[in-house]
Order: structure tokens, then C-alpha cells, then sequence
């Protein structure tokens, strides 16, 4: 099923998940990601970096086609996820996202129930065949989500009414109810706290085992704590993608090695 | 950037040490500026509330005698050879007595009453028909049609004072405007005012006044705002169940389905053009379409509604685009991102959140539509509807009807003063309606309000 691109790209591990080849992003006539390749690895957290408008975020949503909803956003090029085009004709963005699952960078939980927001999801991917089953899903999640402990009194209060990091755990609990395989972060802690950032990091060194995982950080301490792949981003172009202790210990680019020392961005 | 910019010393000296204490010209300045500012704004709300208050005190103060009327107890012997000449008490035989055969029954009455009270006037006893309304004797005769068993005895009726009679009581009517009135003269006046005294003439609240029809040019007494109202009611059934669906399925689509290109923006224009067009536009739009075109009866609610669902719907797209586009992108996003299509992120996240907006925008376009009176001249929904009522009430969305405002500017353009007063009186039934909906829009906003 794979591509042989897969064997001779410069990664060397098990499963690659997700497979981008020349991938262009244009919104309107603003060239947002220039001729993107790359490989992202299963059961693996790969962080990207980069500078403030890089464009990182922005190749994220296209994993998910989370594009297709801006309306002068045009992508091109080629992106597998198992082998499978994304933007084949035939996907239905519907099914690609509840493969896909996606926290934001700002916590948006619901105005409903903690209970309604994570069982959201698998309603409408019918997941649940009755109400034990739903329960059992969302108290998987919340448990995965590592908030189930505090929540676990108070399921039907405002998820709104949680502290912020509280709220971005609910929504990486409501991201994997669905059973994604890949779950896309987008500075999932850039609203948090130091100790809801500690707690959600940890939470997705444990997601790790099961997923995908893809992180946009602005910091490199967090890319250095919690992934093993990086990516670094500029001016739309991958500059560098390779283990993170390669990257920051001995960037092949000298852009790279600027930005982790902090003379640009 | 990791050049150290130097940062130039200041050339003039710094100036000696200010007191913190003493206010400088500067500031001084400054805050009379501010104050002045506040006394305007002061000076605005005070004008404002001024004008309501004016506004509202003008109205009941003229409006509110409106909810009186003059009624004359008067025992009246139903002569069973006048009103049932067959003597078998059939209520359908009994019709062919018309209010001609009651008026002699009614003015004796009346004449008996004077002689029973022992008041002394030079009034012929045969004209004191002044005293008591046209509608008094039909309002005799419906009730021995409904109740043959009263023929033969002497009931007390509760009849309608004539308008001049209650405008005097009213002091509408004086002594002045008698003498040069025909209908009326200073002997009926006298009378009045003995059985005013014994307790015979009384000024009551006057449910007709809200409940019942409207009456003809000469018998203001009898004129009620019932009719119209349920014109209105039906009108605005029809308002809302075509323009609160139509307008927000169009929001919905305009707002988070429709692409942006050229033809939206023309669209959008257009609706915000359409909001600021004048309501007669619509009214003779309605008439040339509605009514000669598709051929709608005239004066019909059903026309009128679809007249002021034309006019409501842009007022209900904008509003419900606002509430729309009030609602965060990150709840879109969030429901999209756990897999939802677009119209389960819509339906199940943005409406609910929007609803409120959406509630308080339809209410509000409904009251304007409720209030509005020009397109209704233009399709005949203005005009006395005779009927009786509640048998022949104007009942359907295709009867001929009228509404609330076009029924206050048809009683305001009306020659008898006592009109004047029922004018006032239907605009406090009307405001009375629009405060209603308003507190209906405030409460349902509470209800739908999220606060998490």
C-alpha cells in the first residue's frame, strides 16, 4: 500500500501515517506554503516550528482539510494518509476528520455539558449503540484526555465553566472520543498556564502510544520536550524535518540553526 | 536587530520639578472639556426621557376616557303586541321586528324613567331618543331574540348613552357646544344630569371598546378596536410563518453556506436597500402583484401579511446574520474538527447560539410590521367592517378586515370629536401590544441566553 517514495525518504522508522509531496498553499495571491514534502511517522509526535507565519499552521490544516472552509485557501499537491489521497474526489472531508481529530490553539469547548462535548462526536459518527456505550466512550476519552478525575463529579456542567487548561484537556478528550488516528495540535498550550502546559504535554507524551501526533509549537523548548520528529518552517518552505535531537543539537541549515538560537524569529 | 540602538539623551533640560498637586492649565482644561461633555450627555437623556414622558402623558391623558363609556339603566317594558304581533314567542318570526318596531319601545322607556324620577322638562317625551345610542335599541332587540321568555316583562337594560351624552359626562360636550348642536339639546342635558344623580346614568369600563367591532361614522359610542385586532393577529400569523422560516433559511445559506463572490455581494446590497425602502412601496408593489395580478381579495389579512412579510424580511435576514456572525469561528471549527458536516455544525452549534439574536430580530420586525400602516391603505385594509360581533366577525385570512394602526388613523380622520378620543384610546391598546412583544423578545433572549 505504500508508496516507494516512503522507503527513500530520509526518515528511517517503522510506519509513516502521513505522506505530503509538493504541497502549495495559496490564499488568494498570498503563496502560503511553498512545495511542502513530507513524511510523518505513526505512533510518533511530530512538532513543527518555525517563526510566526510560517506557514506551520497552515500545512496542519491541510492534513485535516480544515482549508477547504476558507474560502480563498487553495491547495495543491499531493497528501496520503495510509496511502489514501485526501483530496481525492471521493473523500468526504466528514469521514477524513474523524480519522483526523483536531484541537485548536485557543480551548473551544462547546457551551454545552462536559458530558455533551465529548459525546458530540461519536453521536454523529454513531459510535454509540446505546447509552452504556456512550458513557463508556466518554469516560474513556475523559480518562485519555486526563481530566476524567476532575470532571468525573460534574459531567453535566458548562464545559465552558473549566479553567483554561482544564478546557483544552476536554477538547483533546473530545478530539480523541472519536477514535482519530491522527491528532492534529495546533499551539494547543499558546493560552495555557505553565502548569496546564506541564500537564497537556505530559498527556501528549502518553497520546503518543496510539497516535499520530502532530504539534504546531512556538516553543522550542516544548518541540524539544515532546516530540521526537521536528519540522522546522520558513517563509512557507520546510527547511529541515529530522529526529529532534538532530535538529537542535546539530541543524544541517544554517536557517535552522539561527532560529533555535534565537537570531530570527 | 542584535545592533544595540542607542538611545538619544534628551537635549533640553528637564523642566523643574512640577507639583503633582496643583492642577496645571493643561489638565484644567481637560477635565472642563470632559465635564462639559457629560453635562451634553446629561442634557440629551434628560430631553429624551422629557419627549416619552410628553409623548406618553399626552396619550393617556387623552386615550384613557376611551375606556369609559356612559351607559343608562332604563327598565324597558318589551310590549309583547310590538315585538312578537304573532304571540308564539319564535325567535325567527320575532326577527321580522326591526330596530324600527324597538326604538318607540326604548324612547318610552326612557320617557317613563324621566316621569318615574319626577323630573320636570320641556323635552317631548318623543325625542328623547338623543339620549341613548342607535346601537342601544339593536342592543334591545338581540337580546329579546336571544330570550323570547322576556316578552311581556319589564327588564333593566344597561343601554349605550349617546355619544353627546357620554361626551358630556366626559366633558367633552358643555353647555357652549350644545346650543349650537342639533342633535342634542340643554333640556336632555338637565336630565342627564338628575339621573346622573339617582344613580341612572353611569359611566363603566367598556370591554366593547377592546373587543368589539367598529361602527358606523355616526355612532362613535359603539366603536371598538376588536375587529381590527384580530386583522392584525391574523396578519401577523401570517408574517411569521412565512417571513421568520424564509428570512432565516436565507440568512443560514447567505451566512455560512453561499460562496463569496460578486453575485452575494449584490445580494447583500440589495437586502440592506430593501430594509430602508418606504412601506407604501410595498403596499402598491402588493396591490399590483397580490392583488390585480394574482388576484388576492382586497382588504384581505392574507394580502396585508404577505404585503408586511415583504417588508419584515430584510430587517429579520439582517438581524439573524448579525446573531450569525456573532458566534464565535472557534465553535465551527471545533465541530468540524470532531468530523461534523457543515449543516450538523450549524444546526446543532451556531443556530442555538445565534437564537437569541434571531428571536429578538423576528419580534422586533414583527412589531414594526404590527405598527405599520401605509402599505394597508394602498390593499383597502383600511375602512369600517361591518360586522356584527361576534356573529359575522370578520374571522378568516381571506374576510375583508383591518388592522390596529389603519383602524386609529380611520377613527383619527373621522369628523366627530368622539372619534378623537377612541383614536387616543386604540394607540394605548396598540402600544399596550408592542410593549407586550418587546417584553416577549427581552424574556425569550433570557431564556435562550447561554451564560457559559
Amino acid at each position: 500500500m505504500y508508496d516507494n517514495r516512503a522507503s527513500e525518504s530520509a526518515v528511517t522508522a517503522d510506519d509513516i501515517k502521513i505522506e505530503a509531496k509538493g504541497v502549495n498553499v495559496h490564499y488568494g495571491t498570498t503563496h502560503a506554503i511553498k512545495d511542502v514534502d513530507v513524511s510523518i511517522l505513526d505512533k510518533t509526535v511530530t512538532a513543527f516550528i518555525g517563526p510566526s507565519g510560517c506557514g506551520k499552521s497552515t500545512f496542519l490544516r491541510c492534513i485535516n482539510r480544515m482549508n477547504d472552509t476558507i474560502d480563498v485557501a487553495r491547495v495543491t499537491g499531493d497528501i496520503r494518509i495510509d496511502g489514501e489521497d485526501i483530496n481525492d474526489a471521493r473523500v468526504d472531508p466528514v469521514q477524513l476528520r474523524a480519522k483526523v481529530g483536531m484541537v485548536f490553539q485557543k480551548p473551544n469547548p462547546f457551551p454545552k455539558s462536559i458530558y455533551d462535548n465529548v459525546a458530540y462526536g461519536p453521536k454523529i459518527h454513531g459510535l454509540a449503540k446505546n447509552k452504556g456505550d456512550l458513557d463508556d466512550i466518554v469516560e474513556r476519552a475523559l480518562r485519555r484526555g486526563a481530566i476524567w478525575d476532575e470532571v468525573k463529579d460534574r459531567l453535566h456542567a458548562p464545559g465552558t465553566g473549566l479553567s483554561g487548561g482544564q478546557q483544552q484537556r476536554l477538547c483533546i478528550a473530545r478530539a480523541v472520543a472519536t477514535e482519530p488516528e491522527v491528532l492534529l495540535m495546533d499551539e494547543p498550550c499558546s493560552a495555557l498556564d505553565p502548569i496546564a502546559t506541564g500537564q497537556v504535554e505530559e498527556l501528549i507524551d502518553e497520546l503518543r502510544r496510539d497516535y499520530s501526533v502532530v504539534i504546531v509549537t512556538h516553543s522550542m523548548q516544548q518541540a524539544a520536550r515532546v516530540s521526537q520528529k521536528t519540522a522546522f518552517f520558513h517563509l512557507g518552505n520546510l527547511i529541515e524535518y529530522g529526529d529532534t535531537d538532530e535538529i537542535f543539537t546539530n541543524p544541517k541549515d544554517p536557517k535552522t540553526e539561527s532560529y533555535i538560537t534565537g537570531r530570527i524569529g | 536587530m542584535t545592533d544595540a540602538t542607542q538611545i538619544p539623551s534628551s537635549g533640553a533640560a528637564r523642566p523643574a520639578g512640577k507639583s503633582i498637586i496643583t492642577t496645571d492649565d493643561r489638565t484644567k482644561k481637560r477635565n472642563a472639556a470632559e465635564k462639559r461633555f457629560r453635562m451634553y450627555g446629561i442634557a440629551a437623556i434628560l430631553a429624551g426621557i422629557a419627549c416619552l414622558v410628553v409623548l406618553l402623558g399626552s396619550i393617556l391623558m387623552n386615550g384613557a376616557s376611551a375606556f369609559q363609556q356612559t351607559f343608562i339603566q332604563v327598565p324597558v317594558y318589551l310590549n309583547p303586541e310590538a315585538v312578537d304581533p304573532n304571540g308564539n314567542r319564535d325567535p325567527e318570526e320575532m326577527g321580522s321586528a326591526t330596530t324600527f318596531t324597538y326604538k318607540p319601545i326604548v324612547v318610552d322607556a326612557m320617557a317613563a324613567l324621566v316621569e318615574e324620577r319626577g323630573i320636570e322638562t320641556e323635552i317631548d317625551p318623543g325625542d328623547m331618543d338623543a339620549l341613548f345610542s342607535a346601537a342601544a335599541v339593536a342592543q334591545v332587540r338581540d337580546r329579546v331574540l336571544a330570550n323570547p321568555e322576556l316578552v311581556g316583562e319589564t327588564v333593566t337594560f344597561n343601554i349605550l348613552a349617546s355619544s353627546r351624552v357620554d361626551g358630556y359626562l366626559k366633558e367633552r360636550v358643555s353647555r357652549d357646544s350644545v346650543a349650537r348642536d342639533s342633535n342634542i339639546d340643554a333640556g336632555h342635558l338637565d336630565i342627564v344630569d338628575e339621573l346622573r344623580a339617582e344613580g341612572d346614568v353611569v359611566k363603566r369600563f367598556n370591554w366593547d371598546f377592546i373587543f368589539g367591532a367598529d361602527a358606523s361614522e355616526s355612532r362613535p359610542e359603539q366603536a371598538g378596536m376588536g375587529v381590527a385586532m384580530l386583522g392584525s393577529f391574523f396578519m401577523m400569523l401570517v408574517v411569521l410563518g412565512l417571513s421568520l422560516p424564509i428570512g432565516v433559511a436565507a440568512s443560514i445559506y447567505l451566512e455560512e453556506f453561499a460562496p463569496q463572490n460578486r453575485l452575494t455581494d449584490i445580494i447583500e446590497v440589495n437586502i440592506s436597500n430593501l430594509a430602508a425602502v418606504p412601506s407604501i412601496v410595498f403596499g402598491i408593489l402588493g396591490l399590483a402583484v397580490f392583488i390585480q395580478f394574482m388576484e388576492f381579495p382586497q382588504s384581505a389579512p392574507l394580502v396585508g401579511g404577505l404585503v408586511l412579510t415583504l417588508m419584515t424580511l430584510p430587517t429579520i435576514i439582517i438581524s439573524t446574520r448579525a446573531a450569525l456572525k456573532s458566534v464565535p469561528p472557534s465553535i465551527r471549527d471545533a465541530a468540524l474538527g470532531v468530523g461534523a458536516s457543515k449543516m450538523q455544525s450549524v444546526f446543532h452549534h451556531v443556530l442555538p447560539l445565534a437564537m437569541p439574536g434571531i428571536l429578538t430580530g423576528t419580534i422586533i420586525g414583527l412589531a414594526q410590521a404590527l405598527g405599520e400602516t401605509a402599505p394597508l391603505l394602498l390593499i383597502g385594509m383600511v375602512g369600517y367592517i361591518a360586522t356584527n360581533y361576534p356573529d359575522g366577525v370578520a374571522s378568516g385570512f381571506l374576510d375583508p378586515n383591518s388592522a390596529m394602526p389603519a383602524q386609529i388613523y380611520e377613527w383619527a380622520k373621522r369628523a366627530d370629536p368622539a372619534y378623537y378620543e377612541r383614536a387616543w384610546g386604540g394607540i394605548i391598546i396598540l402600544l399596550v401590544f408592542l410593549f407586550a412583544m418587546n417584553a416577549i423578545a427581552i424574556l425569550l433572549r433570557r431564556k435562550f441566553e447561554r451564560r457559559w
